[in-house]
């Protein structure tokens, strides 16, 4: 029993030998192929997919993609505190928020039947 | 006797309503479910169709991007840094800290619920709907129940704004208060 055992694990060993290139070739594809899926699975399920305009059938949007904010700057955590400075924050949250409350955004029906011309009373 | 009576009474009126309740449902079921009619123009305009779904996939995701650029940098750059601020001026920034917390748990629903609407949206146009009709007008009906969630999730985050602005204004008015009260 032993003997086979020491055999096998020889054969093994002998085989590696041999074919260590096609062996290294076959695994580094093969641990490849698991990090893509992994990698995968998270750009869609972490909400990156969404966000990604580089994805076919964005090409139409992707320009449009507001940039202006971009040099927005963070607020500073430390400095005085007193009227003039809640003031010049009310002011510039309330810009911030201007930009986003008069949009309607994901409002309308698109998805409709009616909208899509596929309702029982349309032609 | 009359015991008997009373139960098979009872039974009968029992077995009326899970009846009626179970019709209802059915009945409800059914008035989502495509008419022949319905499934026949899916088919006469599928190519329309998906023309027009690919177009609202690619502007709701311009509109994602841009109104969600939006709402983070009221979040992380202005509401995180002044509330940082109070908190440094070591002022009571409670009420502040509360409201930003409320408008981050929206954030997060509108992040999500978007994310559920793209992949219906895109589970749609994915169906054939030369072969598969009813299926493509079921999982439109279905991203049309996300987008509208998505829709809800704008309104309270817009709400939320409202409402860290009215908490803004009544802490400046305290704040004004206890520097009167300070001076005296």
């Amino acid at each position: 029993m032993e003997d086979k055992l020491n055999e096998a694990v020889v054969d093994a060993r002998s085989f590696i030998g041999k074919h260590s290139f096609l062996i290294f070739i076959t695994s580094s594809i093969l641990i490849s192929a698991v990090v893509i899926y992994v990698s995968m699975q998270m750009y869609n399920s972490s909400g990156a997919a969404q966000l990604d305009l580089s994805r076919p059938g964005y090409v139409s949007v992707r320009s449009k993609v507001d940039t202006s904010d971009s040099d927005f700057q963070n607020y500073p955590a430390n400095g005085p505190m007193n009227k003039g400075v809640i003031d010049d924050f009310k002011a510039l949250l309330n810009k911030q928020a201007q930009k986003i409350v008069g949009v309607d955004a994901f409002g309308g029906s698109p998805l409709d039947p009616a909208a899509l011309g596929i309702s029982d009373t349309s032609n | 006797m009359k015991i008997t009576k009373k139960v098979v009474l009872t039974g009968f009126i029992t077995a009326v309503l899970i009846c009626g309740v179970a019709f209802m449902k059915i009945a409800s079921a059914q008035s989502d479910q495509p008419t022949d009619t319905q499934i026949q123009l899916v088919k006469n305009n599928c190519v329309q169709l998906k023309g027009t779904l690919n177009q609202l996939h690619a502007s709701d995701a311009l509109l994602r991007v841009n109104m969600g650029q939006l709402y983070e940098s009221i979040s992380i750059k202005l509401m995180n840094g002044f509330n940082g601020r109070v908190e440094n001026n070591n002022l009571n920034n409670n009420s502040l800290l509360s409201a930003t917390k409320n408008y981050n748990a929206l954030l997060d629903n509108f992040r999500n619920d978007y994310q559920s609407y793209e992949q219906q949206l895109s589970a749609s146009i994915n169906i054939d709907c030369q072969n598969h009709p009813t299926s493509f007008y079921n999982a439109i009906s279905s991203a049309r129940t996300y987008r509208d969630r998505v829709h809800i999730d704008i309104q309270s985050l817009n709400q939320s704004i409202t409402h860290y602005q009215s908490t803004l204004d009544q802490f400046e008015s305290d704040y004004l208060l206890s520097l009167e009260g300070t001076t005296r």
